[in-house]
């Protein structure tokens, strides 16, 4: 099973273009949505989750349409919004039922069964009494992880998950996610690099609505070979150097600016060439040098 | 400094929103109330101009209750900002002082809290200039009633609010917890108000109103129209306690609170646990069973109602709320249980659903308003909605389980009631539970109104943009339906949303007579509201749409297979209900909208008043045959009249007023109909050959119901499944029909009709303008005979002595003949009755009366005895051959007197409750009226002219009061009076045209034929003693019992109780009977010495005030002249209202000062002027004082 996305695109009411002709093809396994902040990736997971309806385009989910058939995409989707609350007073245990329940798990013994399982297994099962509301941000996240996996989902949509998470726990999750991702279709935006490079077999970058890039990160990575150097400057250079060179990142390291610039040749003194890695790769993708 | 933050504050907020919009609330609250009849805001208007000093201040004093919830929000704020944003680590380490920082804070929201009140002043001083207002009825600006009311009401209200609020909020720094306190608050006001209600009382209540509204009240309770238009109260007596007492308060809680504050962080609560972040998603890999998933919409309908209910069931407002409403209802109900109609009763269910009603169903409301918002927005709050919108779950399973959570928790409300209401009902040892009233009225008729507006809101929120818009427009579609229709002119309740007709419950007939009607557009509303709710399922939002197209898409993509038939069927349904409805109101029957019903009115005066005076045949004997139907609700009455002209000229023509609610057939030999007004009931037959003077003729006339299918209201409530009461009323009425007039003066003039007064002036000597009685009806003293049938299970009554009784065709046949002639006034009844029966010197003694009310039948049975000893010894003989009395449901509360027969009504004696001894009895007092009714309008009545309800409603009460006073005593009388007196004045003030004296009182001014004639009439027989008065009530039985006209005027009475009024009492005549005469006596120091003999010589100083009132209520001081008492009473034994009487003495007052001796045999307790209060004065308390015991020689 794979999700097919032709030609969506939206406009919202203030103008904002969310999704401008976006075709993707989303095989099985999991698969990186890369993005600035308002690229439009939330846009396009709230679409594929039923949420949303698109100006034009059609999305099938191997052989339903994610548009019109939308309580047969929902019977196989897990969703893990950017953002959600929760009932207040409503305890973890009972809140996790209570999805499952809606996801159609209605058998109560087996319900009892598998949400017990899926408490242990996000380690909430401490504190499966207590209410929602009082948890910590990454609680309130592995929650969110739970509820989305509970039911088995064949196409899970994971919207910037990590936010929160301290970096073992970040981890862990994403130990989790490859681990179902083998079996079906994972979805993850991020914005974070990194995460793209570590988990993801195949990748797409969006920028302002539109796909920069689709493919393999390595490719992209390889695209991109001898074109990016690297040099460390003085603080009051900065501003020449962002004028002179197009300049992929700069960061400090050890309290002076270390910039990573774009060029099809040595740019000039001083620099070396660089090792690209995705970052780089996003960078001169969505300033379109590349 | 703290001056600086209070203006801070204040700029603050005037900055904002809020206060503006709240200013415009108010404001366009008091605007509607002043300047449109429609609007009521605390009670209609009084009879003044509408901007009247009063009237600003009766808002004004009770305006603190509707901005309390305002306050609140300010008050919180001012408290609580820093804490709620944060910024107190940022404002607490500045080098504040504490003291500044509070007072500013605490300054500053109570100055913005008055900002609101203004809206009262600004409602008020704008609905002056608005074309519609009639400027009649509006005085000149009165600035100094507003700032008074500012400055006595509006600051002092804000403060002592402010106060207490900023206390919670500074102690408990929670938002709910303060918001619990203003309802708290809200409703202790109410249940203070609630035991504190009694007259004996008042003075405390009025000092332990935090809000002075009950202090204006007992203030101005007895201002007339006159003191209403032009004074104002002002910072004086009770109402200076009452402000000084309630400002100490506020300033000891804020003290309280400033004392209790402190800059420091509280303790915060302990982070939220978090367990090892090592560990945090396990590796462990739990193998998960692959579950089953299943379409299986009743377990998710299940699950989520259970989810809704238990957030709602745990939410702090709700269960705040509902405590509070409970706290509200069940004292009430344990306390008014027994209060109803101003007197003891037993607690009968549904007075207790009635009161159930008052005061828990306005929370019930604010739940309904306040959560469908919640239910409906939840996810969306909560930010839940992604998760669950992107769950395989039916657009309905979001809607179904939250209704179903609100009406549940409704039920839950209402059932706490119900079992409050049982409890009560043992406590006072009332053991007849009517369970399934309970539940049917309770959890049926109000919940199914309850889940209309449930409905109503759901949709309203589903299609607003946020919670915000939802509430508007919720409150304001309320509001629309409650108050648009009756200015359109639209009396119908297929228009008016989730409206049924209005219905009175009585253990006689329970709901028989509206159930058709009322299950018919229960029926409508409910497969309206089913629409509702499938549009409502149809828009409810899922997932993000910003587009309102969007949201059109989806629904039309949900729209499909069962829906679409569910919805048609709905449509198919509530067309044909709606067409059936319409069928039976408006086809079978009609709807008579209420402007219509006042055009008719007024047509109909214009039209045919030119005939009021033309000479008209009067009716001298009537036999009827009346057959009623009980389960159908019909009625046939088949009259046949003999009428006679007594004039001297020839009558050419006969006019009749119909009743339109029956079918009226007249049938006279000889004349012919010449004139049918069937649009204004009028009929003028034309005779072939003219009633020549003094001849007779016999006419006939069938009086039908028609009740067909149902109505939209109930028209004739008269006829009944059991306990039907109807009189001869209802069948033509020969020539003009004065009381089909409009009355209102304003309606009057809205109609282009000048004003009237309601009665002919008062004549003395009159002959052609006396030939009528008030009663009316163009007869003199008739013979009736009746025939009258009913259901097999009931019996049937009309006035005299039943001749004969039998059964035919299933049928029960009874046959009444008068034993004397009498008035032209005979009722018809019909019910399953129980009948007690006694007898008192050969007069059948009957009490009729319902299986279920026995209790009070042996009082009634002894007060006609006593009646009758009394009134056959004093006043003359009983000419009937029997005394009935009659129960008749509850769908209206008086008793009422027909030849030898009172029906009387279920709720005014049936089920009173007289169980302590120094309880009035009032079902003795009412049927010795009634039984008075027997001479003082059946053997005398008055000629239709003012005055005329001296003779029978006037001279009844004395009657009554001479009865009681032989059974209870003196004490009792004087506590009844006390009731009458409080009555009279209370009611003087809320006059609507003139207040009369006693002599030229109109019919409808009952507390002047009542009230006022039972003190003014108590004290000439204390001034020239009983017996003289009996001599004079005897001369006018004699001189008028049973006379052919012209009838007596209320001159005839005075003239006789002159006669017997010795020489230096005759001053009496004109001040008890003549004008309107006030006295404010007092004492102003009451002392005692003890003699050498062991008595005591008593001194008072006492000052007397008399002044005449006049039909406004401006009075004028007149010199007293006055014979006065004066005495001494002992110290009341214990449990006891009054002390025995040591001395009483009349004495000759000629002076406003005077001081006054008199010997005691032993010290009294209290001594002064007036001492048993017999005259009318607005403050009787004072007219006795402590006496302080002197030293001795």
């Amino acid at each position: 099973m794979e999700l097919k996305i032709t030609n969506l695109s939206k406009t919202y009411r203030n103008g904002v273009k969310a999704l401008d002709n976006v075709s993707l093809t989303i095989p099985r396994g999991m698969y990186g949505l890369l993005g600035p902040n308002g690229a439009g990736k939330s846009t396009l997971m709230r679409t594929l989750a039923t949420l949303q309806e698109p100006d034009s385009g059609s999305a099938f989910l191997g052989e339903i349409d994610v548009l019109r058939q939308k309580d047969e995409v929902r019977r196989r989707l897990g969703y893990l919004p950017q953002e959600f609350g929760v009932y207040p007073r409503i305890s973890a245990q009972d809140m996790l039922s209570h999805l499952a329940l809606l996801k159609g798990m209605t058998n109560a013994r087996e319900r009892k069964e598998i949400v017990a399982a899926m408490l242990q297994r996000c380690n909430l099962y401490e504190v499966r009494k207590k209410a929602l509301t009082g948890f910590s941000g990454g609680m309130r996240q592995r929650f969110g992880i739970a509820q989305a996996l509970i039911g088995n989902p064949q196409l899970l949509i994971a919207d910037e998950p990590t936010a929160g998470l301290d970096p073992g726990e970040r981890n862990r999750f994403y130990n989790l996610l490859a681990e179902v991702g083998e079996q079906v279709v994972v979805i993850l935006s991020t914005h974070i690099v990194q995460d793209v490079m570590d988990l993801c077999t195949d990748m797409a970058i969006i920028h302002e609505g539109k796909v920069l890039f689709q493919g393999a990160p390595q490719n992209a990575i390889t695209e991109l070979k001898g074109r990016i150097w690297e040099r460390s400057i003085d603080k009051p250079e900065l501003a020449h150097y962002e004028e002179k060179f197009r300049v992929v990142s700069n960061r400090l390291v050890g309290g002076r600016p270390f910039l990573h610039v774009f060029g099809e040749e040595l740019p000039g003194e001083g620099f070396l060439p660089s090792q690209a890695d995705l970052e780089d790769v996003f960078f001169t993708k969505i300033r379109h040098w590349n | 400094m703290f001056l600086n933050i209070a203006l801070f504050e204040v700029r603050f907020w005037l900055r904002s929103w809020m206060v503006w919009i709240f200013l415009f609330i108010i404001g366009l609250l008091v605007f509607g109330a002043v300047s449109s009849d429609q609007v009521q805001l605390g009670g209609a208007l009084p009879n003044t101009y509408h901007n009247a000093p009063f009237v600003i201040q009766n808002f004004y004093s009770f305006i603190a209750l509707l901005t309390l919830l305002m306050s609140t929000a300010f008050v919180n704020s001012a408290a609580l900002r820093d804490f709620s944003n944060n910024t107190y680590q940022i404002v607490f380490t500045t080098p504040l002082r504490k003291f500044d920082f509070l007072l500013g804070r605490f300054i500053g929201a109570t100055l913005i809290s008055v900002i609101p009140m203004l809206g009262v002043s600004l409602g008020i001083l704008l609905a002056k200039y608005m074309p519609w207002v009639d400027q009649d009825r509006w005085g000149p600006v009165d600035w100094a009633a507003h700032f008074k009311s500012i400055a006595i009401f509006a600051l002092p209200n804000a403060f002592f609010i402010a106060a207490v609020l900023f206390a919670v909020a500074v102690l408990a720094r929670n938002e709910i917890i303060s918001f619990v306190a203003a309802l708290v608050l809200l409703t202790g006001y109410g249940v203070a108000g609630a035991l504190t209600q009694d007259i004996q009382n008042e003075k405390i209540a009025a000092l332990l109103d935090p809000f002075g509204s009950r202090t204006f009240d007992l203030v101005t309770r007895y201002w007339t129209v006159a003191e209403k238009n032009h004074v104002s109260a002002g910072f004086t007596g009770l109402l200076l306690w009452n402000r000084l007492i309630w400002i100490s308060v506020g300033c000891l809680v804020f003290a309280v609170a400033y004392s209790r504050f402190s800059f420091a962080e509280r303790r915060t609560k302990a982070k939220p646990v978090e367990p090892d972040a090592q560990d945090a998603i396990r590796p462990v890999s739990v193998t998960l069973a692959r579950p089953q998933l299943q379409d299986a919409p009743w377990a998710k309908f299940v699950g989520s109602f259970k989810i809704h209910f238990l957030g709602m069931a745990r939410s702090t407002f709700f269960v705040v709320i509902a405590v509070a409403s409970l706290l509200n209802c069940i004292p009430s109900l344990a306390l008014s249980a027994t209060e109803g109609y101003g007197n003891q009763t037993l607690p009968v269910t549904y007075w207790i659903l009635d009161l159930i009603r008052g005061t828990l169903y306005p929370f019930v409301v604010i739940v309904i308003t306040y959560y469908a918002g919640v239910l409906v927005w939840k996810d969306h709050d909560e930010r839940m909605d992604e998760i669950a919108d992107s769950t395989p779950t039916p657009d309905w399973i979001s809607y179904a389980p939250r209704l179903l959570t609100l009406m549940i928790m409704v039920m839950l409300m209402q059932s706490a009631a119900l079992l409050g209401g049982i409890a009560v009902q043992t406590w006072h040892g009332y053991h007849r539970y009517q369970l399934g009233l309970y539940a049917y009225e309770l959890l049926v008729r109000d919940a199914s109104a309850f889940l209309f507006l449930s409905v109503l809101a759901f949709f309203i929120h589903v299609l607003s943009p946020n919670k915000y818009i939802g509430y508007f427009f919720y409150i304001v579609f309320l509001a629309a339906n409650a108050f648009v229709w009756r200015p359109l002119n639209i009396a119908t309740s297929l228009v008016r949303f989730g409206s049924r007709p209005q219905e009175i419950y009585s253990d006689m007939f329970g709901d028989a007579p509206y159930r058709a009607a009322w299950d018919w557009y229960t029926l409508y509303w409910l497969i309206f509201c089913g629409l509702l709710a499938i549009l409502t399922i149809m828009f409810w939002p899922r997932g993000k749409q910003d587009r309102w197209l969007g949201r059109r898409r989806n629904a039309a993509q949900r729209f499909h297979g069962g829906w679409i038939s569910a919805s048609l069927l709905c449509l198919l349904a509530f067309a044909s209900t709606g067409g059936w409805i319409w069928y039976n109101t408006e086809v079978l029957n009609r709807v008579v909208a209420p402007k219509t019903q006042q055009r008719l009115q007024a047509e109909y005066e214009k039209t045919y008043k030119q005939f009021e005076k033309k000479p008209q045949p009067r009716v001298r004997s009537i036999k009827y045959a009346v057959d009623i139907y009980p389960e159908s609700r019909n009625m046939v009455m088949r009259a046949e009249q003999v009428i006679q002209n007594p004039f001297a000229q020839p009558i050419n023509e006969i006019q009749f007023t119909v009743d339109p609610n029956y079918i009226t057939e007249i049938e006279i030999p000889g004349a012919s109909l010449s004139k049918d007004d069937t649009k204004l009931y009028y009929r003028i037959y034309k005779f072939d050959s003219p009633m020549q003077p003094n001849e007779s003729r016999t006419m006939h006339f069938t009086v039908k119901s028609k009740n067909r299918g149902f109505e939209n209201s109930v028209s004739t409530v008269e006829l009944v499944q059991n306990g039907t009461f109807f009189n001869n009323a209802i069948g033509p009425r020969i020539g003009y029909d004065s009381g089909r007039q409009l009355t209102d003066p304003n309606d009057r003039k809205k109609y282009g009709l000048k004003e009237i007064d309601l009665m002919p002036p008062l004549e003395r000597n009159c002959t052609t303008d006396c030939m009528d009685t008030y009663i009316g009806l163009h007869s003199d003293w008739v013979d009736v005979q009746t025939v009258i049938s009913t259901s097999a299970d009931q019996l049937a009554i009309a006035p005299g002595s039943l001749t004969r009784e039998w059964q035919e065709n299933g049928r029960r046949y009874f046959e009444y003949k008068l034993d004397h002639q009498s008035l032209n006034f005979s009722n018809f009844m019909s019910a399953r009755y129980e009948v007690a029966r006694e007898d008192w010197n050969g007069i059948k003694l009957e009490v009729y009366y319902d299986r279920q009310h026995p209790w009070n039948v042996p009082r009634m049975m002894n007060s006609m005895k006593k009646s009758l000893d009394y009134y056959t010894k004093n006043f003359g003989p009983y000419y009937h051959k029997e005394a009935r009395i009659i129960e008749f449901p509850r769908v209206a509360t008086f008793a009422q007197a027909f030849p030898g027969t009172m029906p009387y009504s279920e709720s005014i004696g049936f089920i009173a409750n007289i169980n302590k001894p120094d309880d009035i009895d009032f079902i003795f007092y009412v049927v010795a009226h009634e039984m008075a009714h027997q001479w003082w309008a059946h053997q005398v009545v008055g000629a239709n002219m003012e005055g005329a309800t001296v003779l029978s409603e006037s001279l009844a009460q004395y009657s009554a009061l001479m009865v009681m006073e032989k059974e209870y005593g003196r004490d009792m009388m004087r506590k009844f009076l006390k009731y009458e007196m409080d009555n009279y004045l209370r009611s003087r003030g809320t006059e609507r045209l003139k207040e009369r004296p006693l002599i030229t009182v109109e019919a409808n001014q009952g507390y002047i034929h009542y009230r006022k004639a039972s003190v003014v009439l108590y004290y000439l027989k204390e001034m020239i003693g009983e017996e003289a008065v009996n001599r004079a009530l005897r001369k006018v039985i004699q001189q008028y019992a049973y006379a052919q006209p012209p009838y007596p005027t209320s001159h005839a009475l005075v003239d006789a109780l002159q006669e017997q009024t010795p020489p230096d009492l005759q001053y009496l005549i004109k001040d008890l009977f003549e004008d309107i005469t006030i006295f404010s006596n007092r004492t102003l120091d009451a002392s005692a010495q003890k003699r050498a003999d062991g008595k005591y010589d008593v001194t008072l100083k006492v000052e007397a005030h008399k002044y005449k009132a006049d039909a406004k209520g401006n009075e004028t001081e007149v010199p007293v002249n006055d014979f006065i008492d004066i005495g001494a009473f002992a110290k009341p034994a214990k449990k006891m209202q009054y002390g025995d009487t040591l001395h009483r003495e009349r004495v000759h007052i000629t002076q406003k000062e005077s001081t006054l001796t008199f010997v005691t045999d032993s010290l009294p307790d209290k001594a002064g002027i007036d001492p048993f209060a017999l005259l009318i004065d607005r403050i009787p308390d004072d007219n006795t004082k402590s006496v302080t015991l002197v030293g001795g020689k």
